[in-house]
């Protein structure tokens, strides 16, 4: 593997910005297709009524929720990446860093979706904010959902900032080799960047201040949107593991999707020299560790469900793994537990094909796993006489499929219009160029440039 | 700008502004029409209350009927009417439904081909009818018109006939599917007089019901609920026993202390091994004598071995259930008393009477002084004389009055063959049904609620009919009708009559010389309109029936053999259909059925294990064949019937009867012959047995119960009778978590209780009383225009009815209970905590109000209500014109998006505390009540102040049996449930 150098790392990053083949067009205009389809989906949805997907007396939450909790944990990953790790100072997430927040952003603006969409009035959506009105209505901050309003919101303004801020050097790298129109729109972003001294402090400062923000946010985020169950009395809900269970669930289904992401494009964008395979492991290794928390999270809640003698509780934990969904349970216990075991060993972790089928596998388990929780309770809970069935329809189907579709459009665009691995941060990685040249272990990370 | 001035700048944005209001119309298009000179007794916004009787049935309740703005919007039960005494059954609200039917006829109707018709003007229709009577008349042919009518006692009736003889007519045919000719029949063979006597259920101690339904169609079946809820309220230690012997585990079997089950047609056995056992238990003065003589011979016709072999009952039950009929002081046995639900059904109900002869006093419960009018239908026998002349050619005008024997005959009559060969038959119907389609004129009537008219239920009562609001359609009374053609066939001097309500309001004034000599006739006339008929002031005791004796023989029975392959079956009438005559109304087929739990559809009763041998699964089509004839309905496995019986329920099938009954396979009716039995006149119900074969396919059932169980979780509790003596006499009192500030205990509670003020509000809901009937439903439905999501959405899960009577199976299939589950009214209230913009919002009053149009639709709320009362609105369900017309105006009409649920009847508060202020004073207990409270034919629900400790509800919660449904979550519900009373007499 050639040196790197600071050039070397500009013109490789900065390769993705050239004019893109036609398959990335081809996938391009996929993805618009499905955002398209689920557009018309809801559309259909918001003229007709609710009653289109599947959604039925008593199962009030259907798909729309679950691909909420679904994109919401994809993105906490991201954070985990790009600012707990940065705080924690592992050099190995460096290049990825920037990949995992955009992640992040692009899920969170994805999984705020969802809540609109699941509305049954999502033309006065905005009754739930704390606007000043003539009635003097407040919303209701007893509510878990004004919870998630406040937390999602503010995880989407963090994390976007966050990653806007980290861009900006990079921004004005690429302002400095373009030329043109593109020349003018990457210098307005970057917001003057001069790569003076002072800003090189400022922004240095200004990265730390979002990393340490956005640090208590993966842990806040995805408690707040456990407590929309664990704060309600469902059984099967109603317990007071939910916010680790859910944090751990998050960061598990996070680090998949990195995965699922990084492995392709680093074949793409030939990134095998800046994206190492130590750096997939170490990925992979995190999931073996997260896959144990869930696993340990799911044998808790039946040994909770046992020892308490609740028979409502014991009898919706049972009906989960032996009733009308218990395929999607094992699913879920399978993908989620079972499978990451395998990174246990180096040839599965070292082995990309294996390493993308396990990441599609745990992904796949993450989604059933919020199936299995919103489903499973809501169809079975006090009321015997109310138990019932619950199965989407085609347009839960296209809006699902909407979503993906517009996270994979907006992940493409970024792929192409923004650096993709952090410069800055690589070079600041790199050993600095001194004239009496010597041998040095890479450096850790500095802050700023010296 | 040149050219452009102010005024184009105007124009033009006057024109935009047009543009922009017609592109998004509004949702609701409102128009306030003003009347100029509005009628006396309309003030817009009160509501003005008609007094008139209920048509759905024989049974002619009283009611009152409300009228808004000059459309009736709801139907209540007159207090003061000795039938119904303010109630009414789920069939009574929907007749609003008929009337507000949007297949109705709209004016009359010109048959030009087959399933041709076009619409013609009421002269030409007239004309029509009237030339071809002046031409049958003037020939002399008069014999040869026959006019078929569904039951018309009174004046009406009497014109009928009139008319009839002065065209040289044969007198009506009085077609009723239910009319008891087995049951008159015995009473002839027991009692000496062929007639349909009146039980009064609560002068019994002891009940036994053969197969008899009374609680859901049979004879008068309001006005049952109330008496058999007087029947076993617990009195002077003790509660009254009831007992079903039946094949089906009916609602009415439901309510009793034991079912024991027996194959159809077997039920008359249990009864004469009853009589043998009670023997040695009996005084001699009891069965000795002549009577005694002829019972005890008439009972012991088949031997007791052979009666417990061929029913199956262990003789130590039956030995129990005699030692009980022994020793009570009077015993009642009801019979079913219908030809074709079981066979044997006149021994069935021969033997009900033996039972009854026993002792003297059991007379005391059957009053042959007022007979029912359903007596004086005509048997099948004559339908079927009927039907062999229209056959032959012999009638040539057919004149079908609200009748529906094309429906409801089986195909082996081939009683619409017959029709064919009519050439001229004219309907006088309200909506098109199977009988109808066949005529080729219709000259449309109007319902009963916009009829004048009079109807007697029974000797005695004069029910009083008048119109509760103008006609919906371009429809004529029929005695209008007859009279002008009458006077076009035979002159005006024949039908002097200036139109039907002087003519009635003759007969009624009438009948005031006699009935009150001093009042002067006009005013006469005004009183009983007010009051809604014309009935003696109290109650007179049971008349006795002319004799008491007893010859007959069971032999003929006994000896018919039936086929040792197949299953029995046996077709029960439905407390939603009726005979069939409800299912074109939206709520009653989107009434769960009380056992089955089935709506929008017809189903078979299977027993869960012959299914699983059989390998039948819930929802498979199946074809059941006689050896008379086939229908096909999908199974339902279910534990309501004995493994070798099925159960086919009555009333879906139509051929054609409007959109909301689109049922058109599964009428039982059809696996019938055609022969009449020689002894009572009655359709022929052969003992037969059936074979089920599977189709292949499945036919989803729109049911609504998820588990039929309740998994040890305490819904629906029931107590041992002894148990709530001792309680009471210990003086415990329940343990409850009242919705009140002292319900609450900081050790246990987060947040502070709520302040009330003058008002709690709150429910006590008996389950000892509740039969499960599901009027509560349709009232409440109707009061709160609940919307009506047709059997599509029905099976996807989203019904929408407020209040649901949830029926539960015990584990051992043993015993079912009832739960009507209305919304709980926490006072700690788990859907207000979550909503993030307040739409459940917690009333000063301890209401839990659901503020549509603050709900956003997260469904946060009903996903956190461990109840499921609250309901979505997942599209905005429509009425097609009419049925809107019957929507209430005090209570908003949802639209999509917005969660709903039961308000307590919240408009019905505010309007008591309204007219209390006018007062200057505080609602009082029982000022007013809520629509499912005020309908509820066993008085099982009441409403009321828990703040005021002398109200009825306040006092009721204090009994030892109340409970509230998952006290444990601490929710504090204000509705209150007390605990089923069970006695199991007969445990060894």
């Amino acid at each position: 593997m050639e040196k790197l150098t600071y050039r070397s790392i500009d013109e490789d990053v900065l390769r993705n910005m050239q004019a893109p083949t036609r398959t990335y067009y081809y996938l391009l205009a996929l993805c618009f297709a499905g955002i398209l389809l689920g557009a018309f989906c809801w559309g259909y949805m918001i003229a007709t009524g609710i009653g289109v997907a599947g959604m039925k007396h008593p199962v009030f939450w259907g798909t729309f929720l679950i691909n909420f909790v679904f994109w919401v944990g994809i993105a906490h990953s991201g954070t985990l990446i790009s600012a707990i790790l940065y705080l924690f100072r592992a050099p190995w997430r460096t290049a990825i860093a920037r990949s995992a927040e955009a992640m992040t952003v692009f899920a969170v603006v994805t999984a705020g979706l969802f809540p609109f969409i699941h509305l049954g009035r999502v033309w006065i959506v905005y009754w739930i904010l704390p606007y000043p009105n003539e009635r003097n209505l407040w919303p209701n901050f007893q509510s878990p959902l004004v919870f998630d309003v406040i937390a999602i919101s503010t995880y989407l303004t963090v994390s976007a900032m966050f990653w806007y801020t980290g861009l900006m050097p990079d921004l004005a790298v690429v302002r400095d080799k373009a030329r043109g129109i593109r020349k003018k729109i990457y210098g307005a972003l970057s917001l003057g960047w001069t790569g003076s001294h002072r800003r090189w402090n400022h922004y240095g400062k200004a990265y730390l201040l979002f990393a340490a923000l956005a640090t208590p946010l993966v842990i806040s985020v995805h408690s707040v949107v456990s407590w929309d169950f664990a704060l309600s009395i469902v059984p099967g809900w109603h317990s007071t593991i939910f916010a680790p269970y859910f944090v751990a669930g998050a960061i598990h289904s996070g680090l998949a999707m990195v995965l699922t992401l990084l492995i392709p494009m680093r074949k793409v964008f030939r990134f095998e020299h800046l994206i190492t395979m130590n750096i997939l492991e170490n990925i992979a290794k995190t999931i073996i560790f997260t896959g144990l928390i869930v696993g340990y999270a799911y044998a808790t809640e039946y040994f909770m469900a046992y020892y308490s003698g609740n028979v409502f509780e014991r009898d919706t934990m049972i009906w989960r793994a032996i009733g009308n969904y218990s395929t999607a349970f094992w699913i879920m216990v399978v993908c989620n537990t079972l499978v990451p075991l395998l990174l246990f060993f180096k040839r599965v972790r070292t082995n990309l094909k294996r390493l993308f089928a396990i990441s599609i596998l745990v992904n796949v388990g993450m989604w059933y796993e919020r199936f299995v929780i919103i489903i499973s309770s809501a169809a079975h809970q006090f009321d015997p006489y109310s138990w019932t069935h619950y199965s989407p329809t085609w347009v839960e189907y296209g809006i699902m499929l909407g979503s993906f579709s517009l996270f994979g459009f907006l992940f493409l665009l970024f792929a192409r219009f923004l650096p993709t691995v952090s410069m800055t941060e690589m070079k600041e990685s790199l050993e600095p160029p001194r004239r009496n040249h010597r041998s040095r272990s890479i450096s850790g990370t500095g802050e700023g440039s010296s | 700008m040149a050219g452009f001035d102010r005024r184009d700048f105007l124009k033009i944005m006057g024109l935009a502004g047009t543009t922009a209001a017609m592109g998004c119309s509004p949702e609701s298009n409102r128009t306030l029409v003003p009347y100029i000179s509005p009628p006396e007794d309309l003030v817009p916004g009160e509501s003005t209350w008609y007094a008139t009787t209920c048509r759905e049935c024989p049974a002619g309740c009283g009611v009152l009927a409300r009228n808004r703005d000059g459309r009736v919007i709801k139907l209540e039960g007159n207090p003061s009417h000795p039938v119904n005494e303010g109630k009414l059954c789920a069939r009574g609200q929907a007749a609003l439904h008929g009337l507000y039917n949007p297949d109705r006829y709209r004016q009359p109707m010109k048959k030009v081909r087959r399933n041709q018709w076009e619409p013609a003007q009421w002269d030409k229709a007239r004309a029509a009818l009237a030339d071809r009577l002046t031409r049958i008349v003037n020939r002399g042919r008069g014999q040869r018109i026959a006019f078929i009518s569904d039951l018309q006692t009174g004046t009406l009736g009497n014109l009928v006939h009139h008319w009839l003889s002065r065209m040289g007519a044969p007198p009506p045919w009085i077609y009723e599917p239910f009319s008891y000719e087995p049951l008159k029949e015995a009473n002839r063979i027991a009692f000496g007089a062929a007639v349909l006597p009146h039980y009064h259920l609560h002068e019994a101690d002891f009940l036994l019901s053969f197969g008899a339904g009374f609680l859901e169609t049979w004879l008068s079946n309001v006005e049952h609920a109330r008496s058999f809820a007087r029947f076993r309220t617990p009195h002077e230690g003790r509660k009254n026993v009831f007992v079903h012997v039946g094949p089906r585990f009916s609602m009415t079997a439901a309510n009793g202390d034991l079912w024991i089950p027996v194959a159809p047609g077997d039920e008359y056995l249990v009864a004469l091994g009853i009589l043998q056992l009670a023997v040695k238990h009996l005084t001699p003065d009891n069965i000795s004598g002549k009577l005694g003589g002829q019972l005890l011979a008439a009972a012991r016709e088949i031997p007791l071995e052979d009666i417990l072999k061929r029913t199956g009952v262990e003789k130590n039950l039956l030995e129990k259930v005699a030692l009980a009929f022994a020793q009570a002081r009077t015993p009642l046995a009801l019979a079913e008393g219908l030809s074709f639900t079981s066979p044997h059904s006149l021994e069935t109900a021969v033997a009900a009477n033996l039972l009854c002869l026993v002792r003297e006093e059991s007379m005391k419960a059957i009053d042959f002084g007022q007979p029912s009018s359903v007596q004086d239908c005509d048997s099948s026998r004559r339908m079927r004389e009927l039907c062999t002349r229209m056959r032959r050619g012999s009638i040539e005008l057919l004149l079908v009055h609200h009748a529906n024997p094309a429906f409801f005959l089986p195909r082996s009559w081939e009683f619409e063959e017959a029709l064919q060969e009519v050439p001229m038959v004219v309907s006088f119907n309200t909506a098109p049904d199977d009988t109808s389609r066949h005529a080729h004129w219709v000259l449309p009537t109007h319902t009963p609620l916009e009829s004048w008219g009079d109807h007697v239920p029974r000797k005695g009562i004069r029910g009083l009919m008048q119109p509760v609001m103008g006609p919906v359609f371009h429809t004529r009374h029929l005695g209008d009708i007859l009279l002008s053609v009458g006077r076009q066939v035979r002159g005006p001097h024949a039908f002097p009559a200036e139109n039907f309500r002087e003519v009635l309001r003759c007969a009624v004034q009438k009948a005031g010389e006699h009935e009150a000599p001093h009042v002067p006739a006009r005013e006469f006339w005004q009183q009983s309109l007010r009051r809604g008929g014309i009935w003696p002031a109290r109650e007179e005791p049971a008349k006795a029936p002319p004799h008491r004796t007893l010859s007959f023989s069971f032999q003929r029975a006994f000896r018919t053999q039936e086929s040792p392959e197949g299953l029995h079956c046996t077709l029960f009438p439905t407390v939603q259909f009726f005979d069939g005559r409800g299912a074109n109304r939206p709520w009653l087929q989107e009434l769960p059925d009380p056992v089955s739990q089935v709506t929008w559809g017809v189903w078979v009763e299977i027993h869960p294990d012959t299914a699983r041998k059989m390998g039948i699964a819930k929802g498979d089509l199946l074809r059941i064949q006689s050896p008379h004839g086939e229908t096909h309905a999908p199974a339902l496995p279910l534990p309501s019937v004995a493994p070798h019986t099925i159960a086919i329920p009555m009333g879906q099938g139509h051929e054609e009867f409007g959109r909301y009954a689109a049922i058109h396979y599964g009428h039982p009716l059809h696996l019938l012959s055609s022969r009449t039995d020689d002894r009572d006149g009655a359709m022929e119900r052969q003992a037969f047995k059936v074979s089920l074969e599977k189709h292949g396919r499945t036919i989803p059932l729109a049911n609504v119960d998820g588990s039929i169980y309740q998994h040890g979780r305490g819904f629906a509790r029931a107590m041992p009778f002894r148990e709530h003596q001792k309680g009471l006499a210990a003086g415990t009192r329940p343990h409850l978590y009242l919705p009140l500030p002292e319900g609450y205990d900081p050790a246990k509670d987060f947040y502070p209780p709520h302040d009330h003020v003058d008002y709690r509000w709150a429910m006590a809901i008996d389950l000892d009383r509740c039969v499960g009937c599901g009027a509560c439903v349709v009232a409440c439905n109707a009061e709160n225009n609940v919307a009506i999501v047709g059997r599509d959405q029905m099976i996807k899960g989203r019904f929408m009815s407020w209040l649901r009577v949830q029926r539960y199976f015990e584990e051992d299939h043993s015993e079912m209970r009832f739960l009507p589950m209305p919304c709980q009214h926490c006072d700690n209230a788990p859907c207000e905590s979550v909503c993030p913009v307040y739409a459940p919002h917690h009333s000063k009053e301890g209401l839990n109000n659901q503020v549509y149009n603050r709900c956003i639709g997260t469904r946060f709320c009903a996903q956190n209500c461990p109840y499921k009362v609250r309901r979505f609105n997942w599209f905005t369900f429509t009425r097609p014109e009419p049925l809107n017309w019957q929507l209430n105006p005090n209570v908003t009409v949802r639209q999509k998006g917005v969660m709903e649920k039961c308000s307590f009847c919240v408009q019905r508060i505010i309007e008591a505390k309204h007219r209390a202020r006018d007062r200057n004073e505080k609602v009082q207990d029982g000022d007013f009540t809520t629509a499912c409270a005020q309908t509820c034919p066993a008085d099982a629900i009441i409403f009321g102040n828990l703040m005021d400790s002398r109200s009825r509800v306040r006092k009721l919660i204090e009994d030892p049996r109340t409970y509230q449904v998952l006290r444990e979550l601490n929710t504090k519900p204000a509705v209150f449930y007390l605990k089923k009373l069970t006695q199991n007499p007969f445990e060894a």
